[in-house]
């Protein structure tokens, strides 16, 4: 018996779960503007997973940024969901560098 | 240097799982008319999704299967959990379907409209603002 994949699952659920906490408060404090950051981390910590060796860390960091991009792609409806009152709303969000520009680009929901 | 592809099929199984999981559970919680169904399907698929990563010798199969047969378990906690958010207006009821259409009569809270469906506008919303924001999105 291989139980690799069984305890890969468990710590990837871990993982997602902690996806709704991050989310909510990421835009909470950062704001919807952050999403292409967050993506482009994901993406990079998937690229880093391909050079390790280690079977843990590489499948672990893949996850990771699996769930980074997950999680960039669900700001859009969080910061809706904030302005209808349903998660406490802030005004006063901390901007990304080059916030100007991000603001054309339309913000992926999937 | 050599590529360890064990990261990447461990992301596309999760990234997959949760995307195929979000949609599915929305689509057939919104027509079901009953939930149980569902929901025993998916800790079968779950369960033999993992039956089968603990019995597969092929490493990338393993982590594949272990990833995807979790997320499926989970998608079964999702169906109840998205019920709840349907009685509470988060997601758009489908009158349609008679265990929503009993949820609309029963909740005031719950809604066919879709509150989400819309850009943000960088402000807080109240109630009939946010029915005018969906409506115009739809419209433009």
């Amino acid at each position: 018996m291989n139980f690799f994949g069984l305890a890969l699952g468990i710590a990837t659920l871990f993982i997602i779960g902690l996806g709704f906490v991050w989310v909510i408060r990421g835009e909470h404090y950062f704001g919807l503007l952050w999403w292409p950051y967050i993506m482009g981390l994901g993406l990079l910590l998937i690229v880093t997973s391909l050079f390790l060796h280690n079977n843990w860390s590489s499948a672990l960091l893949g996850v990771t940024g699996a769930s980074l991009i997950w999680g960039s792609t669900e700001f859009k409806e969080q910061a809706v969901r904030a302005e209808l009152g349903w998660y406490p709303f802030n005004p006063k969000k901390f901007q990304p560098p080059f916030a100007d520009i991000i603001k054309n680009w339309k913000a992926p929901h999937l | 240097m050599s590529i360890n592809p064990i990261g990447l099929t461990a992301a596309l199984a999760a990234f997959l799982g949760i995307w195929l999981g979000h949609i599915s559970v929305r689509i057939i919680e919104r027509n079901a008319k009953k939930l149980w169904s569902p929901i025993l399907i998916a800790l079968v698929l779950g369960l033999a999704l993992e039956i089968w990563s603990l019995l597969t010798d092929h490493w990338l199969l393993n982590t594949a299967t272990g990833i995807l047969g979790i997320t499926i378990l989970w998608d079964a906690l999702e169906f109840v959990r998205q019920e709840k958010r349907v009685k509470k207006g988060h997601v758009p009821a489908n009158p349609f379907n008679p265990r929503h259409a009993q949820i609309l009569a029963e909740h005031s809270s719950a809604t066919t409209l879709d509150l989400l469906n819309r850009d943000p506008v960088g402000r807080q919303v109240n109630s009939d603002e946010a029915v005018q924001l969906i409506a115009q999105q739809e419209n433009s």
